[in-house]
């Protein structure tokens, strides 16, 4: 057959899969990799595994064991473990939802999208491995996970309960890729995206709630115990994560380029940033686009330079897609973990939680600054001094974490007797919150020079590490009163004080430090 | 069997609006392209040339109005677009492990192209890769690898040619042979549709001139448009 082109044709070109092979083909004559060494990062991947799993496994045990031993809890306890256990599990599930809907799930790279896209082979063929591939790594992440909490969570775990939560895990994994790439070829992705953002929020807060309302009432939640869950009722999920799939591979021709290209272009960015440990580059890749304006701001009360900082960031903050529902999740896991059974007992388990939370809020808060530290020219644009531009920006995370740890401390109180000392913690704690989001936006980028410490899980790079845990480390050193006040059965007016004065100082010098930093820059 | 409607036209956009989550880039346009036509899409940077080709063939969606390819509305998904529609958009993709010779056997033999070895090699020497051609992208100059990319653009064959600003990171020479190369599709019956800032390529390939501005979009002859490129 003859065209315009002057080329002959075959009336049946290569199809998907062909296309695929050739590509594969072409690749691997050029590989430099042999099977021995194939083999051998198999076998090391497996054992790094084993031993994540094992450390895993036993801290775990070992946490189970303290909570037999602990004596009375922080505050009073109303969530079983139970409860706790299903909310985490769907708040784990949500998020993955999350993460597969913003990288697609299927997606193609740049390369596949401009080689192999235009050609009229059948799209089903060229991207069923990619999502085989997609729903083998799921399950095998998932798999991974749920080893140690099958293993070290239960006392006495057997060889069916350990199979059987290992197959809820790698069907509910499979069916979130299933789900995921179906809704993504009828063009539902963005909202199933937003629906988990939500269910994930609902997963943190309504147990904080109910735990606080049981708290007020002086009673253990009466849940109803499902006891093990029959072996058909797996059987029956592992058939639909499977219809699941056979579905979306269904729906992979009516994907269309343009979404695809974009989920390549986020999962690769996603990756090179996990692949460089930088988790500020990770957040801004898997955040997604922030919600288009409704209407332009005018920023009518930034009568300052100062003030213009501010509002920028709180129109930036409050963008965001998913900020406010993180707020909200950061001031319920304090309270979830310190009102969960067995848990509220360990005060460094409830100080944990705490750090947790609170990391979250300063995480959240940090956005606006994160954005400004990837565009320093912004902060040149307003007649301040590098500092005062420091200073400015600290006053919206100052706020919003102590909004967030007041909630916290307040909801925390409640039922204890020390309501009111409580809620002070919060507003004392802030300020080293603040600071944190502040330092871990302006952290440099990972040292990869640095040296290296050999582990039994394999090289670490020190140098990257230590960049990593800015910010995170001022939260931490900025809450030891808190973990004081925690060890000692409650806060009291004294210790509220030291902790004010603790994060103050710490607010302080950190502000200072950026201050010179930026100046010097 | 093809063209249900009869019109004479392969590319026929009405009232399109093209634009980014909602917000238009340039003014609506309506235009028709027949087999054996050449149209150049002109327009200062931003004026939204590249998303307008993007639209075209159906890697963005509309804001409003139509575009029909052949009779029917554009579907980037279906086969039956993407073997009669070459595009060279502003990608600048590769497969890390594939030659660029590989890179056009695939796409040759990925639409069945006869003797695609032979193909291959023609496009390889009449856009001035040879040996390079055996080469990774990533030991390609920008200037090659947009010439690879082009060429994968003649080893196939197509109803209708779109390219977005072709002579950019090319060379005077390879610019000229690039335009009379389109001149010869043209007259071969292929529809072609690029984007450009060169006057000389404008000039040479293209029959009719689109002016992309933010308040309207005119169709005018290349010796009307000239001075306007001139300005741009």
């Amino acid at each position: 057959m003859s065209t315009t082109t002057g080329l002959e044709v075959s009336p049946a070109p290569l199809d998907g899969a062909a296309v695929r092979r050739l590509t594969r083909r072409a690749t691997a004559a050029r590989a430099q990799t042999t099977l021995a060494t194939r083999l051998g990062d198999a076998w090391g991947g497996l054992v790094s595994a084993a031993i994540g799993v094992a450390v895993a496994g036993g801290s775990l045990v070992s946490l189970r064991e303290e909570v037999a031993l602990a004596g009375a809890p922080v505050t009073g306890t109303t969530l079983p473990a139970s409860l706790t256990s299903a909310a985490l599990a769907v708040l784990a599930l949500a998020g993955t939802v999350v993460v597969l809907a913003r990288l697609g799930p299927v997606s193609a790279t740049p390369a596949a999208a401009a080689w192999w896209l235009p050609l009229p082979a059948d799209r089903r063929g060229l991207l069923r491995g990619e999502l085989l591939r997609l729903t083998a790594a799921a399950v095998a992440v998932a798999v991974l996970l749920t080893l140690p909490l099958v293993l070290g969570g239960a006392p006495a775990p057997t060889g069916a309960s350990v199979l059987g939560g290992l197959g809820w895990a790698g069907s509910l994994a499979a069916a979130a890729v299933g789900g995921t790439a179906l809704l993504q070829s009828r063009r539902r992705g963005r909202g199933v995206a937003d629906v988990a953002g939500v269910v994930a929020a609902a997963a943190a807060v309504l147990p904080a709630v109910a735990g606080t309302l049981g708290a007020a009432d002086g009673r253990l939640l009466d849940v109803p115990t499902a006891g093990a869950l029959p072996g058909w009722l797996l059987g029956a999920g592992t058939v639909a994560a499977l219809v699941l799939i056979g579905q979306a591979d269904r729906g992979l021709g009516r994907l269309d380029a343009g979404r695809l290209l974009a989920g390549g272009a986020t999962a690769r960015y996603a990756g090179a940033s996990l692949l460089s440990l930088d988790t500020r580059h990770l957040g801004r890749a898997l955040a997604g686009r922030d919600r288009p304006p409704r209407r332009s701001r005018r920023f009518r009360r930034a009568r300052q330079p100062w003030q213009a900082v501010v509002a920028g960031d709180l129109a930036v903050l409050t963008r965001g897609r998913w900020q406010l529902g993180q707020l909200a999740v950061a001031a319920a896991v304090p309270v979830v973990v310190a009102r969960t059974e067995g848990l509220g007992a360990l005060p460094p388990a409830v100080w944990a939680g705490c750090l947790l939370g609170w990391g979250l809020a300063a995480t959240a808060a940090g956005r606006p600054a994160r954005e400004a530290q990837a565009a320093p020219e912004l902060d040149r644009l307003f007649a301040l001094s590098a500092a005062a531009v420091v200073r400015s920006r600290a006053v919206l995370p100052l706020a919003v974490t102590a909004v967030v740890c007041t909630l916290s401390g307040l909801l925390l109180g409640v039922g204890t007797g020390a309501a009111g000392t409580w809620t002070l913690l919060g507003p004392a704690v802030a300020p080293a919150w603040a600071a944190a989001a502040l330092r871990g936006a302006c952290r440099p980028d990972p040292d990869w020079s640095g040296p290296a410490v050999s582990t039994p899980m394999g090289v670490l790079p020190a140098g990257v590490g230590a960049t990593l845990v800015q910010g995170v480390d001022v939260g931490v050193v900025g809450s030891l009163p808190l973990l004081a006040a925690l060890l000692l059965g409650g806060p009291t007016p004294l210790l509220v004080a030291v902790q004010l004065a603790w994060s103050l100082l710490l607010a302080g010098a950190v502000l200072a430090q950026l201050g010179r930093r930026r100046t010097a820059g | 069997m093809r063209n249900p409607t009869g019109s004479p036209h392969l590319l026929v956009a009405e009232g399109l609006s093209v634009g980014h989550g909602g917000a238009p880039v340039c003014a609506p346009v309506d235009l028709r392209l027949g087999a054996g036509r050449a149209l150049a899409v002109v327009g200062p940077n931003g004026s939204g040339k590249s998303t307008l080709l993007r639209t075209l063939v159906g890697l963005l969606e509309p804001l409003a109005g139509t575009v029909a390819f052949d009779g029917a509305r554009v579907d980037e998904r279906a086969a039956a677009f993407r073997r009669d529609v070459a595009a060279v958009l502003d990608d600048d993709a590769f497969f890390v492990s594939l030659t660029g010779r590989e890179h056009l056997l695939l796409t040759a033999r990925g639409h069945g192209v006869a003797a695609p070895e032979d193909v291959v090699d023609a496009e390889v020497a009449a856009f001035g890769l040879g040996e390079r051609a055996d080469a990774l992208p990533s030991a390609l100059s920008s200037g090659q690898r947009r010439r690879l990319a082009l060429a994968a653009a003649f080893v196939r064959p197509a109803r209708l040619l779109v390219l977005d600003e072709p002579e950019r990171r090319l060379d005077a020479g390879m610019r000229a042979r690039l335009a009379a190369r389109l001149v010869s599709l043209r007259d071969a019956g292929t529809a072609v549709l690029f984007a450009s800032h060169d006057p000389d390529v404008v000039g040479t390939a293209a029959d009719e001139v689109l002016v992309v501005d933010d308040d309207a979009c005119r169709l005018l002859a290349p010796a009307e448009a000239a001075d306007r490129i001139a300005e741009l």
